[in-house]
Formats: structure tokens, sequence, C-alpha cells
């Protein structure tokens, strides 16, 4: 089978699971329902496995197909195929979509156990995943933008997965809503882009770029970007993320973890040429990458919610990522992307059993020495603890390292405080990941976690068990698929698609590693000194921090409350007067004109004879002037 | 003239019905499925004609044509047959006219000769619009619609009905004779009605007297203070057909009359059309944020629709008007979708009232689904048809200034706060104080007369481009447009 | 057959409607608004006539008859309605007939 087939397969496999489980409903138990979702992506797994090795015995130039299946939408000249772009960097991300997500959705089999909606659970999650395959997979950017739209729509439908709690639909909708923004300005940018190329081809449309005026290009290019903000949880339309911890824990893991939130970092690769012209916004993307790196591992330090410690975490790392495509390290970015998936998801993964096993608690407080309790877990929470704080062996240290030397390439001003911003970062990561490990698994047991430990439960069934390993494997080993100084395996592979624009060069990327390797462990030494050797409780109250620097304040101030005294206000001063005024308005109308022409009504004959024949005369008059 | 027989059929099918339902002393039941029959029949006709029609831009841009001389002194003749669009928004009617018959042959409905006799005239009405190609034979349909919806809303209404009645019923009567005034100054002095042979017309005025009858019939911003009223008080069926269909004929002729007959007048007096359908849309969206009741979110949002589907029309280029004739399907289809099922919700709790609703999910799952999906598809969530119908329409207008598709755009976000709301105050938190636990899930023949409509939605959603594709032969003959189609 | 011109013929007949017209502009009683009427359409007529010599047609003498026709039949129900209110003992005065006042 060729790749172009394979990617159809890939594609189209979880759809199918979604439309089998919505058809057939009460027929299929709830764990076949499970069954199904995961095999679905399983499948899809296998196939862009399948498409990768296929590529792999083409040369690094032939190694880019597009397949269209239909005309999906098309006017006059205008016409967007149902396509498939089947290139190293589809492939790349169809790779870690369904391996990532095979994985999270084997994991829910066990995490949504006895759950009495088990199977609307399974049709979203096959649904989220060819959204997301259909995001990444799409051979123009409407389709692109199709896939962004549906994965935003998937998460919307598993965060408010709980619909009787308030705060998960509250947050659902708040993570719609600003996901709508990105969306708008999204197509925005695509309006420009078709009324000025007059196409959504990726080939097509970069090479027509070329010749555009920068103003166009650096609207296109921001749109591009407040789309991608949006998604990837980044400054300033960030604040949906940490709400959107009340889904599930493994949608946590697959959608704000692992895959939707670094679309972003997607689209920026994916859409290069345009943003290699549009440089200012390209330079903007690496600097709000790098504020919100430093930010959101500033409020992770204050909070108290394991998963929201974790969604903290994951804003700061996409910074990073943002970071390494905003200086035109694309492969740096997305090689993050792939490490990021392993160990975030591994986190999350494992804070589900941590949860699981506490009876959905999720305060940190609350929690406390399980390392006795829970030793699988520790370790594999450690696993990705390690690699999320960067230190060696693991992956995060192979992939964060190259983005922070490429802040050192890119030199200037600019660079320096980027480097700044982000060694400062790796800081703040080691610090927050180790209050994390060391307040959940260390230190003394909380009298709650001695109460409401399930000891026969134990650490959870093996379908929870066997992708957290698997997923422990991924993040210790993965970083080694490029090695500085030594091979690129994914640099090489994503060459033809996204060739850097910047090299860096040995003695930076030991610079940085050297500095980022000793900030991290300072940051986890430090966590160890407050923690366990003076048993601090509770972290310090920075109210910048614990309110999150104010943005929920903020729009709710700036955009929620005008809207609402908004729509009172024109309820009040216009569709009342226009509906109730209308009627009445109409009737009182009529009963003027009758009460007017009544008068004119005298009863005498003789005026209405007099009227006739005045008019008559007038009548006469006119016609001989007019001749 | 070949298979104008079939559009006769169309338009006498339904009417041959009525009358014969009106008549028959048929048992409620009997004149339901009898009406249900009729309906379904209209639409395997509308299938014979979609697969005879010849989606080609060489021939005749009307076809399945049939024509008799009426009044032949004055040029007015019975002359039907069918553009492009015209096609694509007769399926959409047959399909809701269908859908809103079967339910309520469902609900039961009260003195039910009248009232599916009434229903089958609406359908003849409305097809009757789509197709008439002679003035003054529009006319006669445009206001046949009327008398149907009149009486309607006037007997199986809620309690203020007589109100809406009298507001639906002055609103756009005073619309129509405008239009019936450029009717005649139009006719007389071409000395033909037909409006093939008449071809294209520079005078303004008698643009106005057409867009005038359109902008109360559709409507648009500041002419819809019919419309909650009506939407609130009529049955939930009719409301929406009101809203998904009749409300299409005026986009229709917007279209087919007002644009294309009259591109001057059009070129000349868009940007404050535009700039009302722009207030429309964002009125509209904000309103049905803010509205206390299902009805109403429904109801604004129709006008925000409307307001958009006037932007595709006035971009006057290609994009626009394809994004626009797919966007009237799809609302047809979404909106009589949402109004059944808000009749739905309101038949199990006896009310609309948002802060009434809730966790209406636990234990519903068929209604949480189709409530769902249709309201997603409705706020345009990227990958449906919607969104493609919008998409285009915001490509369109973007030509004519970034400005309008800014707009729009802040429309997308204001249409996702809304909708969600409304999905979210039926099916979700606990449950609100109207819902009982007894409130029952869709039944089967239920779903069996949304869901067709749901199935059309996501067929169109995984190929738009069969309207979009399938509709350019009528702007196609137009040559005078084409200072303006880029 | 050669009579005066149509100058006079026309003058005559405008006289006799301007007659007419004067009457029932300036006269009180319902009896005498009639014949004044019945003036105004005989100086119609007479133009009608008039002009049907004129231009040698037929066409304006069947007119003439139509208007008599019509005339004798306003007479009557005229006539009627003003012996109705007679016997109802109401004031025969047309300033003071004003029940259809609006």
């Amino acid at each position: 089978m060729t790749e172009i087939t394979t990617s159809w397969i890939c594609l189209f496999s979880p759809l199918v699971a979604v439309i089998v489980i919505a058809l057939g409903g009460n027929r299929f138990s709830r764990r076949a329902a499970g069954v199904i979702a995961t095999g679905s992506v399983a499948l899809s797994f296998a196939a862009a496995v399948v498409a990768f090795a296929t590529m792999l015995t083409r040369a690094p130039g032939n190694r880019s197909h597009l397949s269209t299946a239909w005309t999906w939408l098309s006017a006059g000249n205008l016409h967007f195929g149902l396509s498939v772009l089947v290139d190293p960097l589809s492939v790349f991300m169809m790779l870690v979509v369904s391996g990532v997500g095979g994985l999270i959705v084997l994991y829910s089999i066990g995490y949504m156990h006895g759950d009495d909606e088990e199977r609307r659970y399974f049709a979203y999650m096959a649904m989220f995943v060819f959204s997301m395959l259909l995001l990444v997979q799409g051979g123009n950017l409407i389709l692109l933008l199709s896939g962004w739209g549906l994965v935003g729509l998937s998460s919307y439908l598993l965060i408010g997965f709980w619909h009787e709690r308030p705060a998960a639909i509250a947050a659902a909708k708040k993570a719609f809503v600003m996901n709508a923004i990105g969306d708008a300005t999204f197509a925005l940018a695509l309006f420009l882009l078709i009324a000025k190329t007059g196409t959504l081809d990726y080939g097509l449309a970069f090479s027509k770029a070329h010749g555009l005026s920068q103003t166009v290009l650096i609207l296109i290019a921001l749109g591009l970007l407040g789309g991608a903000v949006a998604k990837s949880a980044q400054l300033p339309l960030h604040t949906w993320l940490p709400d959107a911890m009340e889904g599930p824990t493994p949608v946590s893991a697959l959608i704000h973890a692992a895959t939707m939130v670094t679309a972003g970092v997607y689209l920026i690769a994916r859409t290069a040429p345009i943003f290699q012209l549009a440089s200012v916004v390209q330079d903007t993307a690496a600097a709000l990458g790098a504020v919100t790196l430093v930010m959101a591992g500033l409020i992770a330090l204050v909070q108290t919610d394991i998963k929201r410690v974790i969604a903290y975490s994951t804003m700061s790392q996409i910074g990073y990522m943002f970071l390494g495509v905003g200086l035109g390290a694309y492969a740096s970015g997305m090689f993050h992307l792939l490490t990021h998936a392993f160990f975030k998801a591994l986190l999350f993964l494992a804070a589900g059993v941590v949860i699981h096993a506490l009876a959905g608690e999720q305060d940190i407080r609350k929690m406390g020495g399980l390392r006795g309790l829970m030793p699988k877990t520790y370790a594999v929470f450690l696993v990705g603890a390690l690699s999320l704080a960067g230190i060696p062996p693991f992956s995060g240290f192979f992939s964060k390292d190259p983005i922070i030397a490429a802040t050192l390439e890119r030199g200037g001003a600019f660079g320096y405080v980027m480097f700044v911003l982000a060694i400062g970062g790796t800081f703040l990561t080691g610090l927050y990941t180790f209050r994390l490990v060391f307040r959940v698994f260390h230190g003394d047991r909380d009298r709650f976690v001695d109460e409401t430990f399930d000891t026969h439960h134990g650490e959870g069934p093996l379908v929870m068990l066997l992708p957290v390993g698997v997923l422990a494997i991924g993040a210790t080993l993965a970083g080694w698929l490029q090695v500085p100084g030594g091979w690129h395996g994914v640099s090489s592979w994503l060459q033809p698609v996204a060739a850097p624009i910047l090299e860096t060069t040995n003695t930076q990327e030991a610079i940085a590693s050297i500095v980022s390797v000793v900030l991290g462990l300072a940051g986890a030494g430090i966590a160890w000194w407050i923690y366990i050797a003076r048993r601090r409780p509770a972290p310090a109250a920075v109210p910048a921090f614990e309110r999150k620097f104010w943005f929920d304040e903020l729009y709710d101030a700036l955009f929620h409350r005008p809207a609402v005294t908004t729509a009172k206000v024109l309820y009040a001063l216009v569709e009342g007067p226009l509906v109730g005024g209308s009627m009445a308005g109409i009737a009182e109308a009529v009963r003027g004109l009758g009460t007017g022409t009544g008068r004119l009504q005298t009863g005498l004959v003789r005026t209405y004879a007099l009227a006739l024949a005045a008019s008559l005369a007038v009548l006469a008059v006119v016609f001989l002037a007019v001749r | 003239m070949a298979n104008g027989w079939l559009t006769d059929t169309l338009i006498l099918l339904p009417l041959g019905g009525a009358i014969f339902i009106a008549l028959a002393p048929l048992s409620r039941l009997a004149a339901g499925l009898l009406a249900l029959a009729v309906s379904l029949v209209e639409i395997a006709f509308w299938g014979g004609a979609l697969t005879s029609y010849r989606f080609d831009q060489n021939i005749p841009f009307v076809q399945l044509e049939d024509r008799t001389t009426w009044f032949g002194e004055l040029g007015i003749s019975y002359h039907v047959g069918f553009t492009g669009p015209a096609l694509w928004l007769t399926g959409m009617a047959a399909v809701t006219m269908t859908a809103a018959i079967a339910y309520a042959v469902w609900v039961r409905r009260e003195h039910a000769r009248a009232y599916f006799a009434s229903m089958l005239l609406l359908t003849t009405a409305v097809v009757g619009v789509f197709v008439a190609q002679d003035y003054l034979l529009f006319y006669v349909f445009w206001e046949a619609m009327l008398i149907p919806l009149y009486v309607l809303v006037g007997v199986w209404g809620g309690p203020g009905r007589l109100r809406a009645t009298l507001m639906f019923f002055i609103y756009t009567m005073a619309g129509s004779l405008l239009m019936l005034t450029s009717i005649i100054v139009l006719g007389i002095s071409r000395g033909t009605f037909d409006i093939v042979e008449g071809g294209v017309s520079n005078s303004d005025w008698i643009f106005l007297g057409f867009v005038a009858a359109f902008v109360v019939k559709a409507p648009i911003f500041p002419f819809h203070a019919w419309l909650p009223v009506a939407y609130r008080e009529a049955p939930a069926e009719v409301a929406g057909v009101l809203s998904g269909v009749v409300s299409k004929a005026a986009a229709y002729g917007f279209l087919y009359i007002a644009i294309l007959h009259f591109p001057h007048p059009t070129h000349d007096f868009r940007t404050p059309i535009l700039v009302l359908a722009a207030i429309g849309l964002i009125y509209g969206s904000v309103l049905a944020f803010r509205a206390p009741d299902l009805r109403g979110v429904v109801a604004y949002s129709s006008l925000a629709q409307l307001g958009l589907i006037t932007f595709g029309l006035f971009a006057t280029n290609l994009a626009g008007f394809n994004g626009a004739v797919l966007q009237m399907v799809n609302h047809g289809l979404i909106s009589v979708g949402l109004f059944m099922l808000v009749g739905l919700v309101e038949l199990r709790t006896g009310t609309g009232k948002l802060d009434r609703l809730g966790g209406m999910a636990r234990g519903r799952p068929a209604l949480a689904t189709v409530l769902m999906t249709l309201g997603i598809i409705a706020l345009a969530v990227p990958g449906s048809s919607a969104f493609a119908g919008e998409f285009m329409i915001l490509t369109g207008v973007f030509t004519s200034g970034w400005g309008w598709s800014v707009v729009g755009a802040i429309a997308i976000v204001l249409a996702a706060m809304y909708m969600l709301r409304l999905i979210s105050a039926v099916l979700h938190r606990s449950k609100g104080s109207a819902v009982d636990d007894d409130a029952r899930d869709l039944r089967l023949p239920e779903l069996a007369f949304i869901l067709p409509l749901v199935a059309c939605l996501i067929v169109l959603s995984a190929w738009p481009a069969a309207v979009t594709d399938h509709n350019l032969d009528v702007v196609n003959a137009f040559p005078a447009l084409e200072r303006f189609v880029p | 057959m050669k009579g005066p011109d149509v100058t006079w013929y026309l003058g005559v007949a405008a006289f006799m409607f301007a007659t007419g017209a004067l009457g029932v502009l300036l006269r009180r009683s319902p009896l005498i608004v009639l014949l004044s009427l019945e003036l105004m359409l005989n100086g119609a007529n007479l133009a009608l006539i008039a002009f049907s010599r004129l231009h040698g047609g037929g066409a304006g003498q069947i007119f003439a008859l139509s208007v008599m026709a019509v005339a004798a039949s306003e007479v009557v129900v005229g006539l009627g309605l003003i012996v109705a209110m007679a016997r109802r003992n109401l004031t025969l005065d047309v300033d003071k007939l004003t029940w259809l006042r609006g």
C-alpha cells in the first residue's frame, strides 16, 4: 500500500469508530465502545507507521504527496478539495497523534470504567482523534481550519463531559469561545489570503505569497498567529487551559497536553513560508512564547490542584515550542512537541492514577507520602518530572536545549532577552515540578490519604498501567532521536518541509545545555530545601500568581460585562420600543389618519360640490398650463 | 420546454392535496397521513426535477419551463421554471415542510383538515415563489404564502397569537404593496410581466419597491419587529417554517429579482443594505445571547443568519452568491430542526424559559445528541456545512471591504456564545425546575422526522460543493453583473 | 343643413352648465338642487350633440341618450328621497342635512 492509501485509512478509521459507536448505542457494552475506539486509533497508528516506513524508502525530495478525494467547496475560480497532504511533517504529527492518542484511549478504558456514559466518552475521544488527524493531514488551509474547529469542538465536548458540574460546563464554554476567537482571526487571515492569492493550497499560496506587500503578509501572519495563540493557550488567550482541567484526566492528557494544544506550533511550522516573509510576526510569536513560559511557570508555583500545576506547566512548555518555531528552529520546536507529548501525557496519566486512587481528590495539600503506597506510579511520575525539568538523559533535556541554543544563535538584544527568559523558565520548571513531586509523593502522609486510599484497588488495572509504562519508556528514550553534535533524526526528517532558518553551533548547544541543567537542578534543589528540609506545608502566597495575573478579571471586565450590558441596553432602548412600540405606533397612526380624514366629511352637500367644482377648475388650469 | 410538467406538478400537487383534504370528510389521522404522503411524493418529484436538471452553464438558465398565456394583452403569463438556486431551495422547502407536517401529525393538531390544508397550501405558495418566472405570478404566490401563515399562526398559535398575526400581517402587507406597485409599473412600462423576457432594469424606485417587500419578509434589521412576537406565538413547526423556509423566499427574491435584474440600483444601494445586514447580524447575535427563552434565542439567531445571508448576496460576487445559497439551504434545515426540538422540549416541560430548564442530557441520550449536533452545526463549527456557507459568504464580502468580514468574524464568536448557552441551558447542569423525571427522551417517531434534517446537514457537511458547484448558471446568465463580479 | 357655428352651441351649453353649477352651489332646497343638476346634465348633452354634429359621428348622440337615461333614473331616486324626507317632516334644507358627517 502506498502512503496515500494508508493516510486515508489513518484519517477515517476513528471517524468510522464514532459512527459505529453512535449508531450502535446500547447494543454495545460499555467496554466494547472502549475497545472499538482504541482499536480504531490503533489502526490509525498502524497506518501511520506504514506510511512512515514507505516514505523512508523514498528519496527525501520525493516524500510529499497530495491526494484529493473530491471538491469540498467551490465558487467560481475557487476550489477547495477534500485532500490529504502526506509529507514528513504531517506523518510526524500523525505518528504522535495516533500513537500517544491510542495509548491514552486505552488508558481511558480503565479510568472511565464505571462511568454511566462511557460510550459517549469514547465516541468523543475517537471524534477528537479524527479531528486532530484532519488538522495535521488536511491538504489545504480550509481543511486545516476545519480540523482546527473540530478539535475545539471535541475539546468542548470532553471538558464538559461531566455535564452536571456547573464548573465543567463553564470551563467548556470558555474554552470554546476563546478558541472561536482564534478561529475567527484564523479565518480572517484566510479571507485575506484568498483575496490576494486566490487559493488556499499550501504550495500555491506560499509561492504566490512572495509577491505580496509586507502589510498584507503581516496581517495574514497575525491572523494565523491569533489562531495559534488561542489554540495553544499562549498569552493573551491562555485563560481557558487551566479551567479545562475540569474534564476527565485522560482528556487533559490527550487534548490539553499531548496534541491539540500543540496545534499552534504545527500551524506555525506548516505555514513557515508566510511567517518567514513576515518576520515581525514570527518574532512576536517567539516573544509571546518566551513571556508565556515564564509567566505560566510563576503561576504554577502556587497552584494547589495537581492537574492545574501540570496545565500551567503545559502552557510553559508550549511557550518553549513557540519560542523555537518563532526563531525559525522548526525541527527543534517539533522535536520538543514530540518529547513533550510523551512526558506530559505521562505526567497527566500518572496524576490520573493518583486522583483515581484518592477518590477524585486533586488538591495536593491533602496528599503527601504517596511514594510508599504507589511505588510504580512514583517511578513513572519521577521519569516524567525529570524529563520535564530537562535533566539528562531524559528526553526533555535533548529537546529543550536546542531551543535555548537557538536564542543564542539569534543573538542581538532580542536573542539575549529570549535567552534569559528561557533559562529563567528552566529554573522555574525545576522548582514547580519538584515541588509537585515532593508534595505529592514525599513527606508525611496526610490523614486524608489514609482515609481515602483504596488499598484493594491499588494503582489501577493493567489497561491503565500499560500505557503509562509505554509512555515512560518513550519519555526516557525519545530524546535520543536527536543528539546535539551526534545525529539529527528529527531535523533531517523535517528538512524538506520546514528547513530551519538558523543553525546552532556545538558551542551554543553546550552552553545552553550546561546552563539549563544547572538551573533546572537548582530549581529542584530549592524545592527540596523548601518542602523536604524545611517541611513548609504550603507555598507562600503571592497575590499576582494566585490571581493568575488578573487575566480572568480583565476579560470579564473588558468583554463579558460590556457584552451583557450592551445586550440589555439594546433590548431596553431598541428592541422593546421597536417591537412593542411599532404595534402601538401603527394603531395610533391609523386612528389619527381616520380622525383627520373624518373631519373632511362635513356632511354638507354643497361643500362637496364646491370641492368638486374647485378641483375641476384647478385641473382645467393645470391642463391648459401644461399644454 | 422538456419536463415542464415536473415543475407544474411540484406546484399543483400540494394544492390538489390541500383542496382534497379541505373538502373530503377525513378523520384527523387520515388528513395528517394524507398530507404527509402528498409531501413525500412532492420530495420524490423534486428528486425527479433534480435528476433532469442540467447544471451546465451553456444552456438556458431557466430549465424545466412551462408557459401558458394568462392575460395576453397585458403580457402576463403562467410562466414557471427552475434556476439552479431555486432547485436547491425547493428541495429544502419540500424536505422541511414534510418534517413539519410529520411533526404536526405527531403532536395531533386540532382542526386537522384546516391545518393540513393550510400547510400544503403554504408548500404550493413557497414552491411557486421559487419557480415563478412572471412578476405577477411571483406576486400571486408571494401573497398566497401569507394566507395559510395567517391562519396557521392565528388559529393554532399561543396566547398572544392575535397580536402576532396582526403585526405579521400589517408589516408584510405594507412591504408587499410597495412591491405590487413596482411590479405594475415595471410590467406596464415593459409591456410584459415576464421576468426572463423583461431583462434588467435600472430604475431605483422599482428596485426599492421590491426591496421593501424582501426586507420585511426576511426580515432585515430594523424591519423585524414582527419577528420575535410571531416566532414566540406560532406553533413550533410553523415558527420553524417561517424562519427556515418563508424567509428564504425573501432571500431568493433578493438574489433573483433585486440583484440580478437591477444591477445598477444594486450597485448604488448595496452599501446601505450591507450596513443594515451588519447591524442585524451583530444585533441579532447579541440579543440571542441574552434572550430569556428558547424561542427567543432561535428567533434572534435567525435574524442574525438572515443578515449574514444578505451579506453574501450583496457581496455581488460568485463566492458570496454561492455561500449565500448554501447558507439558505443550511439555515432552512437548521431552523426547522431547532424549532421542532424547541417544540418537543416545550411539550415535555411546559415551558421554554431557559432558567427553568436544564439537566436534560442525563438519561435522554437521543435528545442530547440531536440537540448538540444541530446546535454545533448552527454555530458553524469549522467543517460543518454552515461553516462552509459562512466561509464562502465572508470570502465573498471580503473583496467588497475587509470591514464586513471582521463584522462576520465577530458574529462567529457571538454565535458560539449564544448557541452554547442554549445547549447548556437545556441539557447541562442540574435539573431545572420544569424538568420532571418522567419527561421522556426523544421517541422513535420523533427521531423519524428530525433525523432526516440532521442527516441532510451531515451529508452537506461532507460535500457542500454539491450546492456551491451547482448553482452558477443563473448568475452567469447576467453579463451586466460582470463589472462587479471578480 | 347648415345652422350656426359650433361655437354658439358651446356657448349656450357652457351657460346652461354654469347656471346649473351655481344653482347646485347656492340654492338650499334639495328640489332646486336637483333641478340645477338636470340643467348641468343638459348643458353637457348639448355640447355632446354639437360635437357629434361637427364631426359627423353618431357616438355623441348615443352618449347624450345614455346621459338622459341616467338623468331620468337619478331624478327618480332623488325625488323619491325628497318625498320620503318631506313625509317624515324633515326640513328640506341641504345645509341642515348633515347626518353623514364624519
